[in-house]
């Protein structure tokens, strides 16, 4: 155990993936893709191995950033080499490193430049860990500006149809995303004359409430369209059904968290006064974002869109919980962001399956695919699983998030809770209708191809061989654990969101009031 | 009416009823002469008898050996109780007789026919009573049941009687499906046609074969259906069970849910059409329904020349129950035409015009009927099975 603290971690966490990445861009000669990928996933188990090295080490009593590794970098413009994890970014780091790890396993589609493909993958891995574990304001920035790239080459070289349209909307939407954060992160600078971008000095509170109402609206619109959040959203759809089966898992089950983080840890967090201002309408924006997302996946008939829209209503729910800020809502919401993770992956991966299988992801084409002979019945067992886990069935990880997101919330805000738990039973709606659709009723038959054929045949389905459900099956275990013994991840998360609830309720008493 | 459009399940080159019905008058066969045909309808034909085989004599043992048995526990293992039989039994390495006990409830409740007829008559009520007067003489359970629910005892004679039927006919067609495979084997059948004419040569031939059933209680033979009633093959047993079994079936126990509630199924028995040659090969939403027990039972005994076939098709043996299934309903179609073709009222070739029109009345009645089953498997077609 000693020698575990001795070791540098979190450097490593952003160094395996970084070094993978360069070492498949410069590996010598013409590696094939099978071994290309092997080498990505070894790289990304051992990844994922040593994040889960950070649970030996991590102690869920300490509420302070921890294992904090500090090098100057350019002390002039405040950018220091600074990390740190807590209760907050621990849980989101391992889903990074699990749903890394299962998009690159379940990578099928070699034949466009697969060198690049999986440099890309394991790029983002890094840039999303140094997200999440970055104790400065400007290296944050820089990680999650260095994913941005590597996810636009990811749909627009290995994407759909119309996969230019959708990676240049994502490409502008996440752009100005980013100006704005990094709008608001300079602005604090200049408000508060600090050049320090370091986490832990930044303080808000003797700044005018308008500058923090600025700043802080600047945070909210910039990480609102990375969640994203009504009316920021319309990337979302469009970027999911073009991207590839693994970059969807990625984006759903990590990308949009750094959206949820960031307003969380740097909304709620450096802001709290004007926060508290802002929390009745941030819970009316949830409820409306939840409402509409949950509207519009019903109107979907693409099954990919569907997903993509309950990943709209399901963000919503977080800024719910971060509008009342109570330590249970805040639990529930590092829940939402875990179990929402795990189930969208889990969701989009089945949905790539069918896709893989039948050629179309048409809910009004689609029918019968549960058919035990020759339809696709454990992937329909899975989807099943999945959309009671999203629609918030007890025994799951999504009954968890949302019970104890809306315990938290509706003392606080009982009209926007009701509104957003109107919102989690359409859940169970458009997903029903999905699976009812889809997966019930009698296997389709295949439409003539030909006029002049006389006979028609059963639809011809390949069968789904077990290693291709084996990522689907472990996300599915881990969405069942997640709701039997939420525990363990409430142990890890709950003290330190726990002292992000009080500092953000201190710092709006009286006693704690500022300038402003 | 199907809850699944018929557009939906099946596909297309179904022949109407005028082309049925012409096919029937011209002496031509239902399923097309294919290569493919013959190889699929004597080959499963052959898996068939060899099931057919097990469950007649496991009928036949029930009922004369667990006849008003109340607990008939061991009813499947057909009086051979070793150990290893029993764990193959709980083990389910064995023969579905369940699908066996389906098709005679099958009978039992449409009761069509002279069966049925002498079920419900005086002289097997007479029967019942005498039997059931003997045997509770020294059974005290059936002496206190038989008073109190006095419908009960006949009941299950009536069930008894229709078991043993049920199995003698089994017993001639596992015989003649056995024998069709070998004289295929032997070159003496090398066409569908053949096939056809075999099997009605087969019918024909057993037709007369008189259905009786006696049990021994206490030493004493008495009969439930004895040869006075006249009973016989085709007209009594053979006929009833293609009504029950191959056309009407039961809506409950077939590959399609259907909602009574709903008014989807019809309250004129006779109208149903959820029988064998109706049934979509293809479950949907269910598991271990009787076609599919079935379909498992012939599995186990398939020949090796079409496995090999079935092997190469569609999913291998991962939807073998469906190939199985497809197969058989094209064999049963040419036994329900060797069955049309041998009840037919007058020769095909009769010149005389009263006659003609009596034939075209009953290959017409016939044509109608199975033009709504699942005549989309007739023509050729590219695959074995799918």
């Amino acid at each position: 155990m000693d020698m575990l603290h001795t070791l540098p971690l979190l450097s490593l966490l952003l160094a395996v993936p970084l070094l993978g990445s360069g070492a498949l861009l410069v590996w010598p000669g013409q590696p094939s893709p099978q071994r290309l990928r092997t080498i990505s996933i070894a790289v990304l188990a051992l990844q994922l191995l040593l994040s889960l090295l950070l649970l030996l080490v991590f102690d869920p009593a300490d509420t302070a950033l921890q294992l904090r590794e500090q090098h100057s970098w350019l002390p002039g413009i405040g950018l220091d080499y600074s990390l740190g994890v807590d209760g907050l970014s621990l849980p989101l780091v391992l889903i990074n490193g699990a749903l890394t790890l299962v998009a690159a396993v379940c990578t099928r589609d070699f034949s466009k430049r697969p060198r690049i493909y999986f440099a890309m993958l394991l790029l983002i891995s890094a840039a999303v860990n140094g997200a999440f574990l970055a104790d400065n304001l400007l290296l944050f920035f820089l990680f999650y500006e260095l994913e941005l790239i590597p996810l636009w080459l990811l749909i627009s070289i290995w994407g759909g149809a119309k996969r230019a349209y959708a990676a240049t909307k994502f490409l502008i939407f996440t752009a100005i995303s980013g100006m704005l954060i990094l709008g608001a992160f300079l602005g604090l600078a200049l408000f508060t004359g600090q050049v320090d971008f370091s986490l832990t000095p930044v303080t808000t509170e003797r700044l005018a409430m308008g500058s923090q109402l600025v700043l802080l609206g600047a945070l909210l619109v910039g990480f609102g369209i990375k969640m994203p959040l009504v009316p920021f959203h319309t990337w979302l759809p469009d970027a999911h059904t073009q991207a590839s089966t693994p970059v969807s898992v990625l984006l759903a089950g990590v990308l949009l968290k750094l959206g949820t983080y960031g307003l969380l840890r740097f909304g709620l967090g450096l802001f709290p006064e004007a926060w508290a201002l802002l929390a009745p309408w941030l819970a009316l924006w949830a409820a409306i974002s939840v409402l509409y997302g949950s509207l519009a996946a019903i109107a979907q008939r693409d099954m990919k869109r569907m997903v993509a829209y309950s990943s709209v209503g399901h963000m919503g729910t977080i800024l719910l919980a971060g509008a009342a800020a109570t330590p249970v809502a805040l639990l529930g919401a590092e829940f939402q962001m875990v179990s929402h993770g795990l189930i969208s992956a889990l969701l989009f991966l089945l949905v790539g399956t069918v896709y893989r299988k039948t050629g179309t992801r048409d809910l009004d084409v689609l029918r019968g695919l549960l058919n035990p002979e020759r339809g696709l019945p454990l992937t329909g067992t899975l989807m099943i699983l999945g959309v009671m886990a999203s629609a918030g069935l007890p025994g799951m990880g999504g009954f968890i998030s949302e019970f104890l997101l809306y315990r938290g919330s509706i003392e606080s805000y009982p009209l926007a809770t009701l509104l957003c738990l109107v919102g989690s039973g359409l859940t169970a709606v458009y997903f029903l209708l999905l699976v009812n659709r889809a997966f019930f009723g009698r296997l389709a038959i295949t439409p003539p191809t030909n006029p002049l054929e006389q006979s028609r045949l059963d639809i011809q389905l390949a069968p789904v061989a077990p290693r291709e459900s084996l990522p689907a099956l472990a996300l599915a275990v881990a969405v069942v654990a997640i709701g039997l013994v939420p525990a363990v991840l409430g142990h890890l998360s709950e003290l330190s969101l726990t002292a992000l609830s009080q500092a953000a309720i201190a710092a709006t008493t009286p006693m704690a009031g500022g300038l402003g | 009416m199907p809850v699944i459009p018929a557009e939906l399940t099946r596909s297309g080159g179904m022949p109407t009823a005028e082309e049925l019905q012409r096919r029937l008058l011209a002496g031509e066969t239902l399923l097309a002469d294919t290569a493919n045909h013959l190889l699929e309808v004597v080959d499963v034909l052959k898996s068939y008898g060899e099931v057919l085989d097990a469950y007649s004599i496991n009928l036949i043992y029930q009922a004369e050996q667990q006849f008003l048995n109340p607990f008939p526990v061991f009813k499947y293992l057909d009086g051979d109780l070793n150990p290893a039989k029993i764990w193959r039994h709980l083990n389910h390495d064995r023969i579905n007789f369940e699908y066996a006990e389906y098709c005679m409830k099958a009978m039992l409740w449409h009761g069509t026919g002279g069966l049925d007829a002498y079920l419900d008559s005086k002289a097997f009520a007479a029967n019942c009573a005498a039997i059931i007067a003997r045997k509770r003489r020294r059974d005290p359970l059936l002496a206190l049941l038989n008073p109190l629910f006095p419908g009960f005892l006949p009941e299950l004679i009536r069930n008894a009687a229709t078991t043993h039927a049920l199995g003698q006919f089994w017993r001639v067609m596992s015989d003649l499906f056995l024998d069709l495979a070998a004289a295929e084997r032997d070159g003496r059948v090398g066409s569908i046609p053949q096939v056809v004419e075999f099997i009605k040569n087969g019918l024909v031939t057993a037709a007369a074969n008189p259905i009786t059933y006696g049990v021994t209680i206490h030493g004493e033979h008495c009969w439930v259906l004895p040869p006075e009633a006249g009973l016989t093959f085709l007209v009594d047993v053979a006929v009833p069970y293609v009504e029950a079994v191959f056309l009407r079936g039961m809506p409950f126990l077939g590959t399609v849910s259907f909602n009574a509630q709903a008014q989807q199924i019809s309250p004129d028995q006779a109208q149903f059409a959820y029988g064998a040659l109706y049934a979509d090969p293809l479950p949907t939403m269910g598991a271990g329904i009787p076609p599919s027990l079935l379909m498992q039972d012939m599995f186990r005994h398939l020949p090796e020349r079409l496995h090999d076939v079935y092997r190469q098709r569609t999913r291998g043996e991962g939807d073998v129950r469906v190939k199985i299934c497809s197969s058989f309903q094209k064999s049963m179609f040419c036994v329900t035409n060797a069955a049309i073709n041998g009840t037919m009222p007058h020769p095909l070739d009769t010149p005389d015009p009263q006659q003609q029109a009596a034939n075209r009345a009953y290959a017409g009645a016939w044509a109608a009927r199975l033009a709504r089953g699942r005549t989309d498997c007739l023509p050729a077609q590219p695959t074995v099975g799918s």
